[in-house]
């Protein structure tokens, strides 16, 4: 942190941009109305795998309003450029309209423009394509998987061999999607060789880098703009093939397009977080310290791109234990490719090693709080480096006592209520939050008020307030005297919005930018002969609300606003940045410890949260109104993930046979509890300025087995499979 | 959506005729608006009946209930005589839905309302229902959520009407009103199996038009509840569902009236449930042998024979919450 007053951070503040978003004002990027628009809608093939024979567009070309159907036929070769530095994983990206070749069910093979959006839709249903098609493979349990990434410390075989105590389980994990709100829409306009793209993103770089690489343009001449997305949770980490095609369409058609995917379009049309067979061997001794495990991951991933995330890290670094194997196996499948999705990785390794934690604590007969507190770890033994810090032993701690966790009988099935039997269930989580390179630049106005601008964006964990809570006090503004502005690629560049990392990164670049205006400002005045602060230390002076004055003697000093007029300046101006965590060496993890209180009616396969208590070291906390909203939501997602959220695809076919919200059950507000969040006091300044840890993952990792564990204590039942649903418990 | 025209119709009689000359009758549109959207209709002409003077809740002679088709659902729920004559109707509505929905959606409607199977949903799919002779992608496929009695090898879709069910219990009649006058059908002969004609799902005639749903009376005291036992805990269609009402009296179950919902293709009546509990007194046992007869001719598919357990259960759970009713 700067030597600042701090007084906007960590002050309990509503969004900066509650007022525009809850009167309707906040625009999203469907909303954005250009003169001359037209309107796109993608046809999606309707077969699993295989090639276009032929497409028939005379009908939909007919039909009034209509102006042109575009496919692999008609449409222009694109250069499809490599996009280094991009979130593209490795492989070969889809290239639309290219070719004839069907991937996946729901690819777009083709796009419909017409001047109204009815027509667009209707003439995409009267386009005709017919397939020489093959049986898709899209069963994870039955593909041939890529070769392993692996892992290993000690001797695994031989350490499970000989522990007294040995698990072997294996756990299935369903395909979630991130279902935001705002469906992915993209409005694309050329003006000559310039193009402007309003496109729901969280990264504008990496949607701007994209659409350059594909279209063959140079980095200036195209500009993405998303001021607010309604919500993302890593749907809008890349550029997705609809925003190509809306580009490709504006050219064609030379109007500028409108593409709006359908709800169902985004359960092909976006990623997902793959599904999982998860198989973990555990040993310990009697007295529960592990001395073994071998995880055998397998995930899913497309044909055509190999996506890998962070299901691995967990199991090497959460506890304690010499021997450790580890093989990843990404499966390819005719699918279109994942992406992460929160808490990516994590978020499902941890459902299995915690809820096995906890089937190897009920073996042992140990409390699964004391279980974990025996295997806590002095350092990250996969690096053999020290924890920046690491404060889940604490988490255990204010978790248990604010929970009630003494009143947990380890006894499954030992409290009822009526017909519904109570269990509790805890579970461990843990992120590695990213801390990415960014710029910003700050200027402050000859009127007292400052500007702060970064390409980053604000997918709901409120990055607008929270930015602006950071650059006020680094400037020593009040909140109203300062704008954050975000989401256009032509502000200084960032890295993602995603993996936790924005708060780090974006913020300490933020505070570098600020903290060189303060600094300039504090310069031109004690050099200022006119100004009271002449000849004062500069490092003695801070800024408070706009007055810079000698620290602990408030009267000596003067305003922004009067000592750049005095001095005929217009504004004070600095671009700072934020390059990573450089040479810090040491392992930097958020954590926590999740509590979860469920009903079961075990009759009738019912699963109902009750409560559920988040405990969370995170480092320093910004912005605590919106840490809490962050956990709500987390725990929100993770009760998803427990027990309702399964992408089902047809393997006979490759389509999703849920794609839509009435059948794709995500929680609604009966489903959520009474959920509490704590956050840890305290700060962790391993590679950034403002002492943060992240914290949008972790509150969503370990909620799954939390619950999963709590139905377990209720019922005497273990379900290895997400969600967990009614006929598992029957 | 296909294009199509749009009439409203200011009384019924100029209802009735444009439905005789083809045209799809739309109240609250909670349902067909979903399916043009999705192309799996494509009317012709909506004729807009929702301003027609069908909006009544009448009690008659004897205590039985008349509830007009445009009644909506959630006016049907709070409405005093609903509550107070047969409150499992309430329950019923309120567990159905979402409230938006429930303000929007009409009892006519409701009743009429097609199946959430996902392939009927898809037209890119085979589905006889949609397109009669394409085959049935759901027999074989994701039918977690389909039915497991009064299927066929040509439709194994669900009816997911919650009322319906309360409606199928109490044996309430449809009154229809058609270019050849009125008549009445039993609920039972209202829904249609699919046997081999699943696109036909109700026995209504072209240009007939709901008019109301009646209720006939039961001998009181009447004990009933609708039980719903669905993956989440609001705004979810049923896995299984049971309506249950209970006349007893001196001990002895005089009457009883059973139906189950989300495990067939019509409103399911629960008929052997009703004759094992008739003349038995209310035991734990009784609940457990009468509910043993409510999966009886079941015909479970790969991804739902746990429905056959849980209708089961749910009808015994729901037997005893009734029987035991203070």
């Amino acid at each position: 942190m700067s030597p600042q007053p701090q007084a906007a951070v960590g002050a309990p503040l509503s969004r900066v941009d509650g007022v525009l978003k809850v009167t309707g004002k906040a625009e999203y990027a469907a909303e954005h109305d250009i003169d001359e628009v037209v309107h796109a809608v993608i046809v999606d093939a309707s077969i699993g795998r295989g090639r276009i024979t032929s497409i028939d567009s005379r009908a939909a070309e007919k039909h009034a309003g209509v102006v042109r159907v575009i496919h692999y036929g008609n449409a222009p070769k694109l250069p499809y450029r490599d996009n280094a530095g991009s979130n593209n994983p490795p492989g070969r990206r889809l290239r639309v309209f290219q070719d004839d070749k069907v991937l996946f069910h729901g690819q777009p093979v083709a796009v419909v423009v017409a001047t109204t959006l009815e027509a667009a839709q209707h003439g995409a249903s009267l386009v005709k394509v017919r397939y020489d098609a093959e049986k898709p493979s899209t069963d994870l349990t039955k593909a041939e998987p890529g070769e392993p990434t692996r892992y290993a410390r000690g001797d695994a075989e031989a350490g499970l061999r000989s522990s007294a105590i040995r698990l072997d389980l294996t756990y299935e994990l369903a395909r979630n999607h991130h279902n935001p709100m705002e469906p992915h829409a993209t409005v694309a306009r050329w003006d000559g060789n310039r193009l402007t793209v309003w496109d729901k993103t969280q990264w504008v770089m990496g949607t701007h880098d994209e659409i350059a690489a594909v279209f063959g343009l140079p980095a200036d001449a195209v500009r993405v703009i998303n001021p607010f997305v309604g919500g993302g949770f890593g749907s809008g980490l890349r550029c997705w093939p609809h925003t190509i095609v809306a580009a490709l369409a504006a050219r064609v058609t030379r109007r500028p397009v409108k593409l709006v995917l359908s709800r169902k379009q985004m359960y092909f049309g976006t990623g997902f977080r793959p599904s999982y067979e998860y198989r973990l061997r555990l040993g310990s001794d009697r007295r529960g310290r592990l001395n073994a495990a071998i995880h055998d991951i397998d995930a899913e991933t497309s044909s055509y791109e190999t996506f890998n995330e962070a299901v691995m890290p967990a199991g090497q670094m959460l506890y304690s234990m010499p021997n450790v194997r580890q093989a990843y196996r990404t499966v390819p499948l005719d699918v279109n490719t994942p992406i992460w999705m929160r808490g990516p990785g994590f978020a499902s390794a941890s459902f299995v090693i915690e809820s096995a934690m906890d089937e190897l604590a009920h073996e042992l007969g140990i409390d699964p709080i004391e279980l974990r507190r025996r295997n806590e770890p002095s350092e990250d033994e996969s690096t053999n480096e020290p924890f920046s810090t690491r404060r889940l032993s604490e988490c255990y701690t204010v978790g248990a006592r604010e929970f009630g966790w003494d009143r947990r009988n380890p006894k499954p099935r030992s409290t009822r209520d009526g017909d519904w039997l109570i269990g509790l269930g805890m579970a461990a989580g843990v992120y590695d939050p990213g801390r990415f390179p960014a710029q910003a630049r700050a200027r402050l106005d000859a009127d007292g008020t400052a500007v702060v601008e970064a390409a980053t964006s604000d997918m709901g964990p409120g990055t607008y307030t929270s930015q602006t809570q950071v650059a006020a006090d680094a400037l020593g503004l009040t909140m109203r005297t300062v704008t954050f502005r975000l989401g256009d690629s032509l502000y200084p560049p960032t890295s993602p919005h995603g993996g936790s990392a924005t708060m780090a990164s974006v913020g300490s670049a933020v505070v570098d930018a600020c903290d060189q205006v303060r600094q300039q400002a504090i310069k031109l005045a004690v050099e200022d002969r006119e100004s009271p602060l002449y000849g004062v230390n500069a490092d003695d002076v801070v800024v408070r609300n706009g007055r810079l004055h000698v620290q602990g003697s408030p009267a000596r000093g003067e305003t922004y606003k009067s000592l750049l007029a005095r001095n005929d300046r217009s504004h004070l101006e600095a671009k700072g940045s934020y390059n990573g965590p450089g040479s810090e060496r040491s392992a930097y993890f958020a954590y926590n410890a999740t509590f979860a209180e469920v009903a079961v009616d075990a009759n009738l396969g019912l699963v109902r949260v009750r409560r559920m208590l988040g405990v969370y070291d995170a480092g320093r906390i910004i912005s605590p109104k919106l840490a809490e909203s962050q956990a709500f939501g987390g725990i929100v997602g993770g009760i998803g993930t427990a027990l309702l959220e399964h992408t089902v695809t047809d393997h006979r076919d490759g389509r999703i046979a849920n794609p839509g919200l009435a059948d794709y059950l995500v929680p609604v507000n009966a489903d959520v509890p009474d959920i509490k969040a704590i956050y840890l006091d305290g700060e962790d300044n391993a590679g950034n300025l403002l002492g943060v840890k992240g914290l949008g993952e972790v509150v969503q990792v370990g909620v799954a087995a939390a619950i999963g564990n709590a139905v377990f204590n209720a019922t005497g039942r273990r379900v290895r499979q997400l969600p967990i649903t009614a006929e598992a418990l029957l | 959506m296909h294009p199509f025209s749009y009439t409203r119709a200011s009384d019924t009689r100029e209802a009735i005729n444009a439905g005789r000359r083809g045209g799809r009758y739309i109240a609250g549109g909670t349902t067909l608006v979903d399916l043009m959207r999705e192309t799996v209709e494509h009317p012709e002409t909506l004729v807009d009946i929702s301003r027609l003077p069908l909006r009544e809740v009448t009690a008659t002679e004897r205590g039985g209930l008349r509830i007009g088709a445009l009644v909506t659902m959630s006016e049907a729920a709070a409405h005093a005589k609903v509550r107070a004559l047969f409150p499992i109707v309430s329950e019923a509505l309120e567990l159905s839905a979402s409230a938006q929905l429930r303000n929007m959606a009409t009892i006519g409607g409701n009743v009429m309302q097609r199946t959430r199977c996902t392939y009927f949903r898809d037209v890119t799919t085979d589905c006889n229902k949609r397109e009669p002779g394409s085959g049935c992608a759901a027999l074989h496929g994701y039918n977690r959520t389909h039915a497991i009695l009064g299927t066929s090898n040509d439709c194994v879709a669900t009816h997911p009407s919650d009322v319906a069910v309360a409606f199928a219990a109490l044996e309430a009649r449809v009154l229809l009103q058609g270019p050849e006058g009125e008549r009445q059908l039993r609920f039972a002969d209202f829904l249609l199996r699919p046997g081999s004609t699943p696109n036909r799902e109700q026995a209504i005639r072209q240009g007939e038009l709901i008019t109301a749903v009646e209720i006939p009376a039961l001998p009181r005291p009447l004990k009933s509840g609708y039980l719903k036992v669905r993956d989440r805990q609001s705004y979810e269609f049923a896995l299984t569902s049971a309506a249950v009402a209970l006349h007893i009296r001196g001990g002895v179950i005089r009457e009883a009236k059973v139906a189950a919902g989300g495990v067939a293709t019509v409103p399911w009546k629960l008929s052997a449930v009703e004759q094992a509990l008739i003349g038995e007194r209310p035991s734990g046992r009784l609940w457990a042998e009468a509910a043993a007869r409510a999966a009886d001719g079941a015909r479970p598919l790969q991804y739902n024979r746990f429905k056959v357990e849980l209708l089961k259960r749910t009808v015994e759970r729901q037997l005893r919450i009734v029987g035991e009713m203070e």
